[in-house]
Parts: structure tokens; C-alpha cells; sequence
């Protein structure tokens, strides 16, 4: 039945046909409204997270005692401009938000891009290659996922110095192996497609034949599905800034504004709540982008659109 | 026979996988900055006491002679001996240098055996929270692609994924806890302790079994055999119940098998929140004060754990399907 | 004329998709006897499977019934309520597709789940009697070793096998009526002919009626008396079915049979020129080594190519032909230089290709060039046209503006539009698609082209117009061609010389004219007794067709490996494997006990 539906509809795929699969697959994510709708609010709070710092007068860092604890917008007693409320020691909530979101999505982004590259380029090669290469770098990575990458995080930036670079280079080195698999698996699938014994017979070298054909038509799918990733590398940003491994006071992201704001949790819950709304808020709507990417993606590879 | 040849396969893999893992968590820790030998006898003791600390534990020697020495330990079952902490209670730190004696220190694999039935615990209840509310919510999902159940599951998801857990761990102890007094929070003084961590760790399993349910039973669902049933005659609580969920179940089983790794994790920051005494806290606190011996320990020992359960879990698989094959 | 058991009036189905309707079931109506094979013949397209459906009302969004009525025994099943609708499908009627592997939960064993089934629609019914019920119509279908069988699981079965699995699920609830839908598309030409033996066998002995549609009209006239033709929805004529054939009104029709290709009537077979060696293919072997499932370490010997010669001339047209199984598509990998052989040489213009370098093998490649089936598949998306066809240039190092040039004559020569040369080739149809994998492989002057069912992806008119091109080429460059192909049809109609190839061997090889009229291996003439042809068949099905299916390439037979099958088997053919032996005219066989002097039964 399937065969004839589509035939009934093929005017319709056709006319929207003359893209390619990954551009097919950008057109649909963006038409769909959860897209939309993350993406608007993720612009927004990022463009706010740059901007904002910029423009006022607030220093997130700067203490000051005459302004502490102020509760945040809707309940009593607050004061303009400190919109979510300041801390103990004065500092305004919102705009260490900010600042803690910069640094959040400067790490998850290139933590994000470190993985992709390391793992899709030994994924790729691993699989287009096959034999005793293959099996190497995927042992590698069996022995790199059973090690769970929370305690080699922790454990590294445990016994050394915490620096940005040192978290990007942990959190990354951790993560390729996925990227491997997925990479590797899909390699494998393509290596006999048509496509690539084509330029097998025309004489082509493997490594033209992955770099300009291969990667191409694998890499776009799997670097849509990093966006969820990008996400997750910033909650594990602020897992390790949280056990204090991580970015350093008094430079405040998640992870440190919500540790130190543990002890004032009774008496100002706001300090504590607010930044991980803000947090959880941003995140959501970098998931909803992501996944929308992700179902437009499975929609494609399905033939659906 | 053909599970027998099955098993002797993947326990050779898994062998070569967990020496990898030794090889490479023993470099990591020798290669960071930070002497263990000075760390135990504390900052203030000469450096004679060092070079003797070191001496007995045997960090002197090469690191390839420490290594095999270590490996032919490992061998017969012994982990090692924690640098910090004593066999009774509470971490000694390393201020005073010449009151305990080696002896006095806790076997590194006693620590672990001690924690480990806390976090299974732990981790027990939150896999059925979170298998309670994710399975029908998926399932549903799935077979409704696109309308109300589908668009809740996202929706759910992109929250829960969202959702910092140590965030969530602080938000929920202060309205259930502190305001409500509905569940008690820290440390461990009975079951109803586990409800609280539980349910945080939970939330962050959640999205992981509705994403790869809605998909999976969604793609079911589109398959001849399923299309086809009720013309053969089946009904259709029939062919969604046995034939569409038994189908689906498979990347599930095996997503349970590789997020393993996740879920510790979360185990760990859920742990260290709410002070709860498993596996996770004993982690943390070992990473903390340097105790290499144990943070090697449990690497090793989660490694292993990891591998036994991804063998568990290809068999389980193949139960369920019996095309599969490893 | 008894009451009609199914009788169908002004059926019509839409298909609703972005506020645009579109008829998909267009007003049918006919009726059907009991006990009578009704044929339903229509392309791709014509809304024959949706009609197929429709009738036990399982028409879901966006489609939908818009009209009509569905009578079956007296009940019009389109107003039926679900409890009664449930009484009647799968149980009064039953289906079978066209897709036999995937019709069953792919888990569990076939015999629990055809008595799920049973039991499911006949609730009366015991567990030990669905059983036994189902066993004895294993046997009816003639499944080897039913009771064994029923155990296993649907990947454990070949396409044939699960075909008659799932004929024994239509069948088992003894229903008045089956629907039969294409099932014979997915299989090979001698298990299909199986099948539709084993069809007309069983309805004889069960009286119940079939509805039996099919793309193709040869193959339903094997079966149906009475024969509907549809196109666009509409039944556009019905009447017996050799009446349809012999006679046809509508135009529809008459362009239908004018697509049947001619294999004995008013064919002119190609005759072969003598030229020089091209490729020289000299007894080649391959054997695949693949881990027995369930062991640690032993290894199965999949022999896929077992010794294979052949020579392909100058300006010739070499065909391999054969059934799934027989090696064609590791040898089409061989021939390509895709892979090595284990034993035995390749050599083209005479050179073994195993003695060059990396260097002179490139070099080499500009020469032989292979044309792959899948038209979609096999260009590389998001590369636009022009480029793509200089991609070959690219490789072999010539600057890129004559790659440019040489391109974009190879464009026009080839028939694609110029102004297609920036445009990305989503969109293009499967015969544009393939126009541009020739102008690959034409910008190189290769000297051979191997291709692999590189037709068989495409309608009729584009494959005609291809073959012209062919011819074309060939007249101009003096190509040789190897064909590889199921199609008997087509090499009947392109190819000089003709092998016939079953596990891993070739058994048979042939001029063009020999092969079809006296061909000396009994498999040869199974194949072309097993061809559906509104021609009379010079093979009569009761003689030359064969029982079972081909033996695992992983253990074969001792002795000749084709006599498992073999009508002609005797005593000596289990000791002594029967070399390719010559016999006149440069052709070839390899049996013990050929049909020599047997002249083809033309009566």
C-alpha cells in the first residue's frame, strides 16, 4: 500500500525535491513549532547573556552590601533593576545568570565541536576501513565508555587545576566515543553503497571518496543530533562547577552561583532557584531545537518527506 | 552451546576491555600532579617521612614494575588498601603523620562492597519510577506520532533533559522537605531516604526511555507485519501488546545497557546532594582527598560492572529476538 | 450462475493530503464466483493494491472510502460494525502480500503464530487441533519437515518458503475467499512458477475463490479465467482472460501487451561478431568465510563463485544470468575489481589485473567500468550534475577545463539537457539518473561496460529507450557489454552469447538462439519453462519445472550440484560433478545427461 500512497503523492515530494537530504531536513525542523519556539527563546537569552553585560551598569562581580538579598521580581520588597533578585554579598542574580550562561554554552559549544571532530574522523575511518583498524579504535572506545566519563571528569580536574581549556579537553575527551560508534556504524553502511563502489571503479582513492563523498552525506545527520549534546555538556559544565571543579569563583556560572548559594537556601531561597530556572529554561530551549532537528532528521532517512 | 560460545566470546572481550581500563585509569592517576605519598603524611611532615611513606607503599619503584605489581594484586582480589581512610567511620585526613599505621586502613574493596548495596538500592527504585512513568507515556507516544501523547512525551523530555539534577536535588528537599516535611532529605536513617535522591535520578532517566520508546514503537508500528495483522485477523490489543512492545522493547534493553555510564554519573552528583552513604558519595570523597588507590578501585570495579551488565543485557536481548547475534 | 461471493459496486477511494484529493479507487465494480480465480492486472500505480484493501475495509488517513458497496456472502462489509468486520477478515477472507518476510512478527516462531491467528478468529478451536491444523497445511504446501519448521522463526525461511508459510495463514481458517496481492513479485522465476502451480493445486482441492492481481499479465493468465485491467483507479476492461489476450479493445490494453517483451515469437536473436579478447575471465573462485551462528570459532565456507571462465569480445554482448543465490552479484564484484578473486585470473586486455600496480590498475580502470541497479543510490547527492560526470576526469588527473568540455559532451550525448548540468540530481527520474551514470562512465573511453541489473530499476519505456542508447554507444565507440540480469527477456533481446549460472557455476553457455531454442542443461529449460508468456511456452511447465528449492552454497551436493533438483538425475550424477564441456557451435554444458539430440518440444 505504502509504494501507492507515495506514488499519489508524488507531485507533492517532487516540487519540494530539488534540495539536498540535509537541507530537506533544516526546512522541516524549521518549520515545526517547537523549533520555532526554542529557537526564538534561545536567541533571546543568548543575545541577552552578550548584550546585557555590555550595555549595564551592574557588575556581576562587584559586591555590594547595600543592595544584598533583595528578593526578585513578583515578591515583595524588590528593587529595580535587580529583576531576579541579588545575593549575599549584593550581586545581581540575573546578571550572573548571564554571565554563567556564556561560559556554559563557550564550553558545552566547543566541547561539543572537540568530540564531533575526534570521534566522527576516527568513526569514519574506522569503519570505511574495516579490519584490524577498525578493531582497534573500537575497543578503544568500548574501554573509554565502560570507564564512566563523570568520575574520569571528576577525577582529573580533581587532581589538577580546573582551567576552561582543561574542562573543555576533559568533558570532550570523554565524550568522542559516541560520536565513534554512531560514525563508525554509519560508515559501515555506506561503504557499500552505490554511490562509493561508483567512485571505487572509477579509480577514486579511499580517502577522496570519504572526505568528498562520505562525510558529506553522514556527517550533517549526526552533527543535528549534537545539538542535544551541546546541552548535556553544559549540565555537566555545572555538575563540575557545582562539586567545585569547575569554572572558579568569582567568576559565576551554574554550577558554583548554585553551590554557594546552598547555605542561604532558607532564608533567600532565590539565589539558589533562580539560576537553575534560568538554567533549565535556556536548556529547554536548545532541547527543543535539537530535537526537533532530530525527528526532521528520522523523517528524512525514513524516506517519509 | 550456543550461549556457552556466546558467554566465552564476550568474557574475552570483556577481559581485554577491563585491562584497557586498568592501563589507562593507572597512567591517568600517575602521570596528574599531586604526590600521594605527601598527601597521606600531610604538608608539614619532612621530607624523610615522605621518601619512607613512599617507600612502603611502593611508590618509589618504576611505574611499569608498580603496575604489574598492582595487576598481579588485582589478580587474586585484592584492590588495594585506601591511603585516607581507616576500616572504622570517617576519613582520617592526613594532618597527623605518624598515628595510623597502614594496617588500620580499609581495604578499598570492603569501601565498595560496603556502599554497593545503597546505591543498587538507589538505583533500583529510580529505574522503576522512572520505567513507570516513561514506558506507557512512550509507548503511547508512540503509537499516536504527532498528536497530544506524542507531544507530551517531547515536551516531558525536554524539561527532564533540562533539568540540572543538583538543581532539582536543592529545589525538591526545600519544597517536599524543608516546607512540606512530606519525605525526609539528608543522609541515610531508613528506606523512605531513598525516596527523595530516587526521584531526582529518575527524572534524569526519564527522557533517555521516552526518546528512544516513541521512536522505536513509532517504527514498529509502521512495519508490514503490524499493518497487516488486523487484516489477518488479530485484534488490535493483540498485536500492539505482544507483537508492537516486544519488538520495541529490544533498543530499549540495549539503551539501558550503553546509558549505563549516565546513570552513574548521576548516581555520583545525586549522592553527594543528599548525602546519601553508596557508591557515589565513597567516589566524590575519594576524588576529593586524593585516595588514588580507591578512586582506581572503583573505576575498575564500575568497568567490570559495566561490561557484566552489557553482556546481561545482549542476552536478555537475545531472548527477546532471537535474529540478534554477537 | 450462482450468487456472486463477492460482489463489489462503484467502490471509490480518495486520497486526502494537504486539502488536495485524488482518486486513487475510481468506481469499480465486478463480482467474483465461488470457487473462480479472478485475475487483476494494472501497473504500478494503478491503484490496484489500495483496491486490494479496500475490499476488507483496512483503507486508513489519508485514504479513504468514499463510496460503494463490498458484498460478500450477502454482508455489505463496508457498513459491517467492528465485531462482525473482525468475524469475516482474516477468517472468511483471507490475504497474502507481497511481502512474505515481513508479514510476521519477525521474533517469534511461524507455527505459534499462524495459531495465534487461527485461534484468534476461530475462538472455538483448541490448541492441539489449531496445531495439528496447521501442521497438516504445512504439509498441503508442501513444507519440508513441517514439524520442525513450525518452530523457527521467519528469518530462517527463504522468500519461497515463507511465500507458502503465509499461504497457509490465508488458507488455515478455510475462508470462501483469498485475496492475493502481487505475491509473486518478490520471488525468483522458478519459485514463482512453484507457487502459482501450488496456488492452482489448492484451490482445486478447496474450492475457494481467488482474487489474484498481478503487475504483470502473463503471470495472472496462468491462473484466471476471468481477468479485470485497471488503470488510473478504473477498471477499464474485463472478459476471459485468454479472450483479454488474444483480443484486446481498450487501447490500455493493447499497450499492456505490446510491453510483454517476445522471447520464441518474431524474435530477431543478435548474431555475433568476431573480435579480439576484451576480457578473459579464467577460472575463478571465491569463497566467503562466515562465522557459524552460535559457535565460537568455527567458520561456515560460503563457496559463492566456484570456478567461472568466460571470454567477452570486442564489440560483444555477454550475458549472466541466473537467481538469486547464484553468484552473479560476487562475480559482478570480480569482474568490477572490486574485490579479488581467491583463485583463478581476471585479465583484461590481456593483462591479469592481479599482477599490476596501484599505479597501472587506476590507469587500468579507465578501461572496464560497471553500471550499478540502483539509479538512487549510486550518485552521490549533493554534487551538482556537471560535476559529477567530471568527477571521473577529476580522478585521472586531467585539468578542469577539459574535464568541463569533455563533460558536457558527454552530457548531450547521452541525451540529458544541458541545462540540467548545475542542477542537483534530486528530482531527476530513474532513467535521467542512470543517463548521467553512462556519461561517468563514457567520459573515460572505457572499453567495457559491466552492467548489474542496471535496467531492471526502470519502467518499460525507459528501458527501451536506454537499450537504444546501448546500441548507440556501441556503434560508435565499439563497446563490449556484459549484461548481468534475472531478465531473461532482456538478454534474449541485447546479448550475443548467453551464460547461465547456479551456485557459483556456470552450467550453461550459449549463442543467443541456442540457448533459447535448444538449450542441452535441465536447468536452463527450467528457467524458461518457468517464464510467465502469453507466447506458448516451448517448456512445458508439467516437463521441465522443477521441485525444491537450490541447495545452501555452504554445503553443497557431492557430485553435480544442480541434481538435488534435477528431473533427469541418475545414479552417476552424485559421484561425478560434471565439467563445462564443449559441444558444437562454441557452446557449452556442463551435465552428464544433456538434452542432445532432444530437439525443444515444438509442437
Amino acid at each position: 500500500m505504502s509504494d501507492i500512497v507515495q506514488q499519489g503523492a508524488a507531485p507533492r515530494t517532487v516540487a519540494r525535491r530539488g534540495l539536498t537530504p540535509t537541507r530537506r531536513m533544516l526546512q522541516i525542523a524549521v518549520g515545526r513549532m517547537d523549533f520555532r519556539i526554542g529557537f526564538v527563546g534561545f536567541v533571546l537569552l543568548v543575545g541577552l547573556s552578550f548584550l546585557l553585560p555590555l550595555i549595564s551598569p551592574i557588575d556581576p562581580i562587584k559586591i555590594a552590601y547595600s543592595s544584598k538579598l533583595l528578593p526578585p521580581f513578583p515578591a515583595e520588597g524588590w528593587r529595580w533593576p535587580y529583576l531576579l533578585g541579588t545575593d549575599q554579598l549584593g550581586r545581581d542574580v540575573l546578571m550572573r545568570c548571564l554571565v554563567g550562561l556564556r561560559y556554559s554554552l563557550l564550553i558545552g559549544l566547543t566541547t561539543v565541536i572537540l568530540m564531533f571532530i575526534v570521534g566522527c574522523s576516527l568513526g569514519l575511518y574506522a569503519g570505511f576501513r574495516g579490519g584490524w583498524v577498525d578493531a582497534v579504535i573500537m575497543r578503544l572506545t568500548d574501554a573509554q565508555l565502560s570507564i564512566p566519563m563523570i568520575i574520569l571528569a571528576i577525577t582529573i580536574l580533581g587532581v589538577s587545576r580546573p582551567t576552561v581549556p582543561a574542562i573543555i579537553l576533559v568533558l570532550g575527551l570523554s565524550g568522542w566515543p559516541l560520536y565513534a560508534r554512531v560514525a563508525r556504524s554509519v560508515a559501515l553502511g555506506e561503504r557499500n553503497r552505490g554511490y562509493v563502489l561508483g567512485e571505487r571503479v572509477l579509480g577514486a582513492s579511499d580517502l577522496r571518496i570519504m572526505v568528498l563523498f562520505v562525510a558529506p552525506v553522514v556527517l550533517p545527520p549526526i552533527a543535528f543530533v549534537a545539538v542535544l549534546d551541546i546541552a548535556r555538556m553544559m549540565i555537566f559544565e555545572s555538575i563540575l562547577g557545582f562539586l567545585g571543579l569547575g569554572v572558579q569563583p568569582p567568576t559565576p556560572t551554574f554550577g558554583n552561583v548554585i553551590a554557594d548559594a546552598r547555605k542561604y537556601l532558607l532564608n533567600a531561597w532565590w539565589i539558589a532557584t533562580m539560576p537553575g530556572l534560568f538554567m533549565l529554561v535556556s536548556l529547554t530551549c536548545l532541547n527543543l531545537m535539537g530535537s526537533a532537528l532530530e525527528r526532521a532528521r528520522n523523517a528524512v532517512l525514513r524516506g517519509e518527506a | 552451546m550456543f550461549v556457552l560460545s556466546f558467554l566465552l566470546r564476550r568474557l574475552l572481550q570483556g577481559s581485554l576491555i577491563i585491562l584497557l581500563v586498568i592501563f589507562i585509569i593507572f597512567t591517568l592517576l600517575r602521570v596528574v600532579p599531586g604526590d600521594p605519598a605527601r598527601l597521606i603524611v600531610g604538608g608539614m611532615a619532612p621530607d624523610a617521612v615522605v621518601a619512607m611513606k613512599a617507600k612502603e607503599l611502593g611508590l618509589d619503584r618504576p611505574i611499569p614494575i608498580q603496575f604489574l605489581s598492582y595487576l598481579s594484586d588485582l589478580a587474586t582480589g585484592d584492590l588495594g588498601t585506601s591511603f585516607v581512610r581507616p576500616k572504622s567511620g570517617a576519613s582520617l585526613g592526613g594532618s597527623a603523620f605518624d598515628d595510623s599505621t597502614r594496617e588500620d586502613r580499609a581495604k578499598v574493596l570492603d569501601l565498595i562492597l560496603g556502599t554497593l548495596p545503597m546505591t543498587l538500592q538507589l538505583a533500583a527504585l529510580s529505574l522503576a519510577i522512572a520505567l513507570s512513568v516513561a514506558v506507557p507515556l512512550g509507548t503511547l507516544g508512540g503509537l499516536h506520532p504527532g498528536r497530544w501523547p506524542d507531544k507530551l512525551a517531547l515536551g516531558l523530555g525536554s524539561i527532564c533533559v533540562s533539568t540540572p539534577n543538583f538543581w532539582l536535588g536543592i529545589v525538591l528537599t526545600l519544597f517536599l522537605s524543608v516546607k512540606l516535611k512530606l519525605l525526609p532529605a539528608i543522609g541515610y536513617r531508613g528506606f523512605s531516604y531513598t525516596i527523595l535522591p530516587a526521584i531526582v535520578l529518575a527524572v534524569e532517566i526519564i527522557p533517555f526511555i521516552l526518546r528512544t520508546l516513541t521512536v522505536s514503537v513509532a517504527q514498529v508500528m509502521r512495519e508490514e507485519f503490524i499493518q497487516i495483522a488486523p487484516i489477518r485477523g488479530l485484534t488490535r490489543s493483540r498485536t500492539v501488546l505482544l507483537h508492537a512492545l516486544g519488538n520495541a522493547a529490544i533498543p530499549l534493553v540495549n539503551l539501558l545497557g550503553v546509558q549505563l555510564g549516565m546513570l552513574l554519573g548521576g548516581v555520583l552528583v545525586v549522592e553527594f546532594i543528599f548525602d546519601y552513604p553508596g557508591l557515589g558519595l565513597l567516589t566524590i570523597n575519594a576524588v576529593l582527598q586524593r585516595d588514588f588507590p580507591l578512586i582506581q578501585g572503583i573505576a575498575i570495579f564500575i568497568s567490570v560492572m559495566f561490561v557484566a551488565i552489557n553482556i546481561l543485557v545482549d542476552l536478555i536481548a537475545m531472548t527477546i529476538d532471537p535474529r540478534l547475534e554477537y | 450462475m450462482s450468487d456472486p461471493i463477492l460482489a463489489v459496486s462503484n467502490l471509490g477511494v480518495d486520497l486526502q493530503r494537504e486539502g488536495r484529493i485524488k482518486r486513487i479507487v475510481d468506481n469499480v465494480s465486478f463480482a467474483l464466483q465461488p470457487g473462480e480465480v479472478l485475475g487483476l492486472v494494472g501497473e504500478a500505480g494503478s491503484g490496484k493494491s489500495v483496491l486490494a484493501r479496500a475490499l476488507v475495509r483496512a483503507i486508513a488517513p489519508p485514504l479513504e472510502i468514499v463510496s460503494g458497496k463490498v458484498v460478500f456472502e450477502g454482508r455489505d462489509i463496508l457498513s459491517l460494525d467492528p465485531r462482525a468486520l473482525a468475524r469475516v477478515r482474516g477468517n472468511r477472507i483471507g490475504f497474502i502480500g507481497a511481502n512474505p518476510m515481513g508479514s510476521l512478527d519477525p521474533r517469534l516462531p511461524i507455527g505459534q503464530q499462524i495459531v495465534e491467528k487461527l485461534r484468534s478468529v476461530q475462538p472455538e478451536i483448541g490448541r492441539a487441533e489449531a496445531r495439528d491444523r496447521v501442521l497438516d497445511f504445512f504439509g498441503r504446501v508442501r513444507i519440508p519437515s513441517p514439524s520442525a519448521r513450525f518452530h523457527e522463526a521467519p528469518f530462517q525461511f527463504s522468500g519461497g518458503m515463507m511465500q507458502r508459510v503465509m499461504i497457509v495463514d490465508a488458507l488455515v481458517s478455510d475462508p470462501s475467499l483469498v485475496i492475493a496481492d502481487n505475491i509473486t513479485q518478490p520471488l525468483d522465476v522458478t519459485v514463482a512458477a512453484q507457487i502459482i502451480r501450488l496456488i492452482d493445486g489448492l484451490r482445486q482441492s478447496l474450492n475457494t475463490a481467488f482474487l489474484f492481481i498481478s503487475s504483470s499479465l502473463p503471470v495472472v493468465a496462468q491462473l484466471a479465467e476471468r481477468t479485470l485491467v485497471m488503470q488510473r483507479g478504473q477498471i477499464v476492461e474485463q472478459g476471459l482472460t485468454s479472450e483479454l489476450a488474444a483480443n484486446p479493445r481498450q487501447p490500455y490494453t493493447r499497450t499492456l501487451l505490446s510491453r510483454i517483451p517476445p522471447i520464441w515469437k518474431d524474435v530477431m536473436a543478435p548474431t555475433a561478431t568476431d573480435g579480439e579478447a576484451v576480457l578473459k575471465v579464467d577460472n575463478v573462485v571465491r569463497t566467503y568465510f562466515v562465522r557459524r551462528r552460535g559457535s565460537f570459532n568455527a567458520y561456515n565456507q560460503v563457496q559463492a563463485v566456484r570456478g567461472v571462465s568466460f571470454t567477452v569480445k570486442a564489440g560483444e554482448n555477454f550475458g549472466i544470468v541466473g537467481e538469486s543465490g547464484c553468484g552473479k552479484s560476487t562475480l559482478t564484484r570480480l569482474l568490477a575489481w572490486l574485490e579479488q578473486p581467491d583463485g583463478g585470473r581476471i585479465a583484461f586486455l590481456g593483462k591479469d589485473l592481479s599482477h599490476l600496480s596501484a599505479h597501472s590498475l587506476t590507469e587500468m580502470r579507465k578501461s572496464f567500468q560497471l553500471l550499478l541497479q540502483d539509479p538512487y543510490g549510486s550518485l552521490p547527492a549533493g554534487m551538482p550534475l556537471l560535476r559529477m560526470i567530471e568527477e571521473p576526469l577529476l580522478i585521472h588527473g586531467f585539468d578542469r577545463a577539459e574535464a568541463a568540455r569533455r563533460a558536457q559532451e558527454a552530457m548531450i550525448e547521452v541525451g540529458l539537457d544541458a541545462e540540467l548540468a548545475h542542477r542537483l540530481p534530486v528530482g531527476l527520474s530513474a532513467g535521467q539518473r542512470q543517463r548521467i551514470n553512462i556519461a561517468r562512465a563514457l567520459v573515460l573511453r572505457p572499453r567495457l561496460l559491466i552492467l548489474d541489473e542496471t535496467l531492471s530499476a526502470l519502467d518499460q519505456v525507459e528501458q527501451a529507450e536506454l537499450l537504444d542508447l546501448f546500441n548507440r554507444l556501441q556503434a560508435t565507440y565499439g563497446f563490449s557489454y556484459v549484461f548481468i540480469s534475472h531478465d531473461l527477456a532482456l538478454v534474449r533481446r541485447m546479448c550475443h552469447r548467453i551464460a547461465v549460472m547456479y551456485l557459483g557455476r556456470i552450467v550453461e553457455l550459449a549463442d543467443n538462439t541456442t540457448l533459447f531454442e535448444q538449450p542441452h542443461h535441465p536447468y536452463t529449460r527450467a528457467l524458461l519453462s518457468a517464464m510467465p508468456t502469453l507466447e506458448h511456452n516451448h517448456f512445458p511447465h508439467t516437463r521441465y519445472l522443477l521441485d525444491g528449492e537450490p541447495p545452501s552454497p555452504i554445503d553443497l551436493p557431492l557430485g553435480c550440484s544442480f541434481r538435488s533438483r534435477c528431473p533427469r538425475a541418475e545414479n552417476d550424477c552424485q559421484k561425478t560433478d560434471p565439467p563445462l564441456l564443449a559441444l558444437a557451435g562454441g557452446n557449452y554444458a556442463a551435465c552428464l545427461h544433456r538434452h542432445e539430440k532432444e530437439t525443444a518440444d515444438v509442437e
